[in-house]
């Protein structure tokens, strides 16, 4: 569904990414890790538009993404830090963004989250009131709204409280079961555990792998993803020494 | 795109500072004619304020609205909108609402208590003058990353075209004053969107005829059907130019 080729992103001298190529398809749920200023960020943005790539291409359902912005149709995407218009009510931006799709009719609203959060019950609130927890429910609500094919989330679990936590965890997972395309980042690898079914490890701007779960599984033996990403981490650092 | 626009004038007819532009505009407009028993001199009070007050205002806010507004835009370009369509909305949803608060401030009462060319020409004078700062605001915010930064630049803009500019003229002309430099400085006046306006408006009241003999190089050129449409037409580029140009930055930005 989502295919990179080559992708390289330069800001000034410094590079984010360095020639990244990737291939996403239906079913699958990527956690999307590595550490702060690996490119993560802006892998995403590439992928949404947000960014333009110095180099290569990104192609969704086949179609080169210059071409227009009709794929985002297909795209839920729930950033990082919510950065809402501040005197916006809650209310007001559902039915502000109900409306700039037009694309999809009234009875196609995905309203799990919407419903599961409460958020009816923070209409009234004006966005920049809103705790950082909330926030990040409005934020995932949105994302999942118009019923998208993928699904992707930039640290989505920061700020939400345990049982939100749970909740957004199964939304995913009923995703993936659904046959749809999710792609997460997210420092807290515990959260990543149950909910993904391959990894891709950044760093420096550079794919350092990008496996299945099992396979890295089988590779480490060990069943957590944060030992794992330790083990692997660890083993690569011994390779540079020796 | 219209949707949007329609939203961001929505945002806009409720924003205080509009308001406020409008009850300036408003109480200056309507209060002068009351003030003034010659229509003649209203006019003169008025058209100062179209040419300083306005693109101050103008420019600073359009500014203020964008960096305000950049969380806004991430959110709209996550959705299938294109860039252009976005940026363009913005315009549309600006001019729109300093448009209207002209209209209704100044327009309005120049119509109702001196209905003459030379209100026709400051009420158009006017409104172009909102469109080319909104343009070439929008232009300095997108370029321009940082607020604070951004915000000296149009300031320094404003200041340029407002004083300096006419100085520089000023002191060119005295220089070379010995000389026939009337078409020069004619084509000079150009290159500010707030000369060509203050002539345009000039030429066609009894103030021209104060002016000396480069005003008569003036007078046979702006006076005319020919010069009025020249100066209209240069400032539909002074509006057009920055907003294209912002246009084609906004679409490569990385958000």
């Amino acid at each position: 569904m989502i295919s990179l080729q080559n992708i390289s992103k330069r800001y000034g001298k410094h590079e984010a990414l360095q020639s990244v190529s990737l291939e996403f398809t239906r079913g699958q749920s990527i956690a999307m890790i590595g550490p702060n200023g690996s490119g993560k960020t802006t892998l995403i943005k590439s992928i949404l538009g947000l960014v333009v790539p110095s180099e290569g291409a990104i192609l969704v359902n086949n179609i080169d993404i210059t071409a227009g912005c009709d794929y985002r149709k297909t795209i839920g995407y729930m950033p990082q830090i919510n950065r809402f218009p501040e005197h916006m009510k809650v209310s007001h931006l559902f039915a502000m963004m109900k409306k700039m799709r037009p694309d999809v009719s009234d009875g196609d609203y995905d309203e799990e989250l919407y419903r599961a959060f409460e958020i009816e019950k923070m209409e009234k609130k004006k966005l920049g009131a809103l705790s950082g927890g909330m926030s990040q429910q409005v934020s995932a609500a949105l994302a999942f709204l118009f019923n998208p094919s993928m699904i992707i989330l930039d640290e989505p679990t920061a700020a939400l409280d345990p049982v939100s936590n749970e909740l957004l965890k199964g939304k995913i997972n009923k995703c993936v079961d659904e046959n749809k395309l999710v792609l997460i980042t997210s420092h807290i690898l515990n959260d990543l555990d149950e909910i993904t079914t391959h990894v891709v490890y950044l760093m420096e701007g550079k794919v350092r792998f990008f496996k299945a779960m099992e396979v890295l599984r089988a590779q480490t033996s060990e069943s957590r993803l944060n030992k794992i990403i330790v083990r692997l981490i660890n083993e690569e650092f011994a390779n540079v020494e020796a | 795109m219209w949707k949007l626009s329609y939203y961001i004038l929505g945002d806009l007819i409720k924003n205080r500072i509009i308001l406020g532009y409008l009850l300036f505009l408003s109480v200056v407009g309507w209060g002068v004619f009351f003030l003034e028993s010659q229509p003649e001199k209203a006019l003169l009070v008025l058209m100062q304020v179209a040419l300083m007050a306005v693109p101050l205002i103008v420019m600073v806010f359009a500014t203020i609205y964008y960096y305000n507004s950049r969380e806004f835009i991430l959110l709209i370009l996550t959705q299938p909108i294109a860039r252009s369509a976005v940026i363009k909305s913005f315009f549309a949803g600006l001019s729109c609402a300093f448009i209207l608060s002209f209209l209704i401030g100044i327009g309005l009462p120049l119509v109702l208590f001196y209905p003459s060319m030379e209100s026709f020409y400051l009420i158009i004078s006017g409104l172009m003058l909102s469109l080319v700062f909104i343009a070439i605001a929008l232009y300095v915010s997108i370029k321009v990353q940082d607020k604070a930064r951004g915000m000296g630049v149009v300031l320094l803009l404003w200041v340029f075209f407002a004083f300096l500019y006419d100085g520089f003229l000023i002191f060119f002309m005295y220089q070379f004053s010995d000389y026939p430099i009337e078409e020069g400085v004619l084509v000079l006046t150009l290159f500010n969107p707030i000369d060509i306006a203050r002539i345009t408006i000039i030429m066609k009241t009894e103030a021209s005829a104060m002016m000396g003999l480069s005003g008569a190089v003036f007078r046979e050129f702006f006076g005319s059907s020919k010069g009025v449409l020249v100066s209209l037409t240069i400032l539909v580029i002074w509006w057009v130019l920055p907003f294209v140009l912002a246009g084609k930055i906004f679409s490569k930005k990385d958000m």
